[in-house]
């Protein structure tokens, strides 16, 4: 390096593309919609300030208020969801087991699909006709069945267990062994009953539940969650959980052996194991995951964008849902709307984030 | 030599800018589905040819998806067509973009039905020609009524006659049959409520629900699913009133000419008919949606003359016959009430003439949702999803659905 030569203008030279469409798509793009969000603007006027009008239209507009609860439900509830699964997930498959990148290649494949194919496939999933009421309508069918098999199963354990004890051999409840032969006896018995008559296959109407309909979760006639919308936080949930998973798994590979082993020698169970040992040292983890969690379903908008009218309106519409509808209607729009509800889910983004720092401090304890 | 080379190159490049000068073309945008091949054909078949001499071409552009949203968006940065199809649904919205060139004195609209004319008047301003357009029947399903021993629903039926024949029918066809289906929806229930006179906007813009006209017709479109005598959809695994009709279950159902086709596709043998929209009993007079789409101009075109060629060729006398022969569309030139197609006896052209006929039957208003967009029936169809469900009594949902209007219109 020669002296007197700065690094400052070479920096900024490579930083130049990114640093220009940050400018132009986030900087000015976010200015605009504040100044639009006090005026008058519908998309093919010139906008004239009007003061805060805008943001009181908003507040009293019941479709915003809908899409406000149904964000901040969805968010809370998809974040806790994804989070705890993507930890048991990751926790799961940190073993070494023969097959283990198979494995993990297998659970990553929802991630890297469209979230547009993967809507499609639960709208499929979840018709009338479709796959899940199918499947409910095979269990109620199978019934006799299945309950006679898991019935005779736990008695068979329990009964083996007991004999063993008894014999003042160490058992576990759940000895691989014994429920192997517990297994086979359930199914000799089911077969045996099934043969004989007493159990078989009912026949049972088809299920036949609609899903996209405007069908409230409610608490004390508070309408909470629309069972479209938990459609919506199963499927995100499943797309999201291999993601935040390789960032737990990332974390795993960092936790120091020896704690384990220490964990060991005193004598920890796997459950203690896992709730006193990993869960405290992947906080810096945990935090961002779920930072990142609660801004994407703040922000989710593309699966609500593809199911459309398949749904009724007020059961799925999201805070960025309603920005876009009523950016782009018939003509004219009220754009000042859409820029104060982008606005004001912008601050609640923005809060939500300061009381996680402010509250759950990101370094480990 | 020099100078013939210069001058002839001057001479080539000059007839060049000519005939491209000359050459106009033409962008129509419309909708997507099937519509750009029967506009395709009606372009080769009579407007290229009526203006080949005129060096004028003609392209249509399709919008898929969402037409309105896809039209503004082309609108707001200027990438729309010179015509475009334009919904009377959304007229206002549109309008008020001040990107539709209005068309006064510069087409006549004589010709054309009234009510049609009036679906496309803004302010004393004409913004579109219609195109086509559709109105509200009853149709339903012969062999239920046959099966029920009731008569059928005819041209004189009045609201409270048409619910006798419905609640017998019901009766004698038991817990497997509905009489008829209702959408909670004001594209229904709106013809209703025309029928008594109210209306949509008072003289200062404001809904009234609270208005008697009002009550009644909402009342009365409820009532009619006490007793299941009438159902929803949904309550048949359906997603829209014709599919009631196709499934067999149901015996009358309120649609326009749309469904002729859809049943000649889904429910082949369904043997159906069609009458007129019910009266009002009180006073005998009907009530009617017009939905209709015309032909409108872009203001910013570049060629506004050869624009309103293309309009007028579009909607000339030869390309409406022409649609309604193929059984397109009901055109909307009112000298086709005389055409051989109306006087045919089967079902689908029966039905065609009753949605041509209820055009200028009675308080027929356009299918539209005013100055503030499709947010306006928001509150009214909460209001009948409430009660048809029987979540809530008449009283309660009218009283929340004044209340959400007041707020959506004090915006």
């Amino acid at each position: 390096m020669r002296r007197g030569f700065s690094q400052t203008p070479t920096a900024y030279l490579f930083l130049a593309p990114f640093l220009v469409t940050t400018a132009v798509f986030f900087f000015y793009a976010f200015g605009r919609a504040v100044y639009y969000s006090f005026t008058d603007f519908n998309l093919f006027n010139t906008p004239q300030l009007i003061g805060v009008k805008p943001y009181a239209d908003v507040l009293g507009d019941p479709s915003f208020r809908r899409a406000l609860g149904n964000s901040l439900v969805f968010a809370v509830l998809t974040t806790t969801l994804q989070t705890v699964g993507a930890l048991l997930m990751a926790v799961a498959l940190n073993n070494k087991i023969r097959g283990m990148s198979f494995f993990r290649s297998a659970w990553y494949m929802p991630s890297i699909t469209s979230s547009v194919v993967i809507t499609l496939i639960f709208l499929w999933l979840f018709q009338r006709r479709g796959i899940a009421n199918y499947v409910i309508t095979q269990a109620q069918a199978y019934a006799p069945l299945l309950l006679t098999f898991l019935g005779v199963l736990l008695v068979a354990q329990v009964v083996q267990v007991l004999l063993e004890r008894a014999r003042r051999l160490p058992a576990g409840w759940f000895d691989p062994a014994l429920a192997a032969m517990s297994a086979l006896v359930a199914l000799a018995v089911t077969a045996g009953l099934a043969w004989a008559g007493v159990v078989g296959v009912r026949e049972v109407p088809p299920f036949d539940y609609q899903y996209f309909a405007d069908k409230w979760i409610e608490v004390g006639s508070v309408r909470v969650l629309s069972i479209p919308l938990l459609v919506v936080v199963i499927q995100n949930t499943f797309t999201t959980i291999p993601t935040l998973m390789l960032f737990f798994l990332a974390g795993l590979q960092n936790i120091p052996g020896a704690l384990y082993e220490a964990a060991d020698i005193d004598g920890a169970t796997p459950w203690q194991k896992l709730t006193r040992v990993t869960v405290p040292m992947l906080h810096p983890v945990t935090f961002y995951v779920i930072t990142v969690g609660l801004i994407g379903t703040m922000q989710m908008f593309d699966q609500v964008a593809v199911i459309g009218t398949a749904a009724p309106g007020d059961t799925l519409i999201t805070l960025a849902y309603y920005v876009y509808t009523n950016t782009f209607k018939a003509g004219a729009a009220p754009v000042n709307m859409a820029s104060a509800g982008a606005i004001i889910l912008a601050l609640i983004i923005l809060a939500m984030v300061f009381v996680q720092r402010r509250f759950f401090p990101s370094e480990a304890q | 030599m020099n100078k013939t080379l210069l001058l002839s190159l001057a001479v080539l490049a000059a007839s060049a800018a000519q005939t491209a000068a000359a050459q106009t073309t033409i962008k129509i945008n419309g909708y997507g589905g099937t519509d750009p091949a029967v506009v395709g054909d009606l372009i080769n078949r009579f407007v290229k040819p009526a203006l080949a001499k005129d060096k004028i071409t003609v392209i249509y552009e399709p919008l898929q998806g969402d037409y309105n949203k896809s039209l503004t968006t082309l609108l707001a940065a200027g990438n729309a067509g010179d015509v475009f199809y334009l919904p009377a649904e959304t007229i206002d919205g549109f309008v008020a973009t001040g990107k539709v060139l209005p068309l006064n004195g510069l087409v006549s609209t004589g010709p054309f039905i009234k009510s049609l004319n009036t679906a496309f008047t803004k302010g004393g301003r004409l913004y579109g020609v219609a195109k086509d357009f559709n109105t509200l029947t009853l149709v339903y399903n012969r062999d239920l009524f046959d099966e029920a021993g009731v008569a059928y629903p005819n041209n004189n039926d009045t609201w409270a006659t048409l619910q006798t024949k419905l609640t017998t029918l019901k009766q004698k066809l038991g817990s497997d049959y509905a009489g008829i289906c209702l959408q909670p929806n004001w594209d229904r229930f709106g013809a209703f409520a025309f029928a008594t006179g109210w209306q949509q906007f008072d003289s200062k813009g404001k809904t009234n629900l609270a208005d008697p006209r009002f009550v009644e017709a909402f009342n009365f479109y409820t009532g009619l699913a006490r007793n299941k005598v009438g159902i929803q959809p949904s309550e048949v695994s359906e997603g829209w009133t014709g599919g009631c009709l196709k499934s067999g279950k149901v015996a009358v159902a309120i649609e326009g000419n749309w469904v002729v086709n859809f049943l000649r596709d889904n429910a082949p043998n369904l043997k159906f008919g069609t009458a007129l929209m019910p009266k009002y009993t009180k006073t005998g007079t009907r009530g009617n949606f017009l939905y209709t789409v015309g032909w409108a101009i872009n203001s910013g075109t570049k060629n506004r003359q050869a624009a309103l060629k293309v309009l007028n060729i579009l909607t000339s006398p030869q390309v409406q016959q022409y649609v309604l022969e193929q059984g397109l569309a009901i055109p909307s030139r009112t000298a086709l009430t005389s055409n051989a197609y109306f006087k045919k006896t089967d079902p689908g052209a029966v039905n065609s003439r009753l949605v041509f006929d209820g055009a200028d039957d009675g308080n027929v208003r356009a299918f539209t949702f005013g100055p503030q967009g499709t947010d306006w029936g928001k509150p009214i169809n909460e209001a009948l999803a409430a009660v048809l469900s029987g979540q809530k009594s008449a009283t309660d949902a009218l009283k929340k659905a004044q209340a959400d209007m007041n707020t959506f219109q004090n915006r």
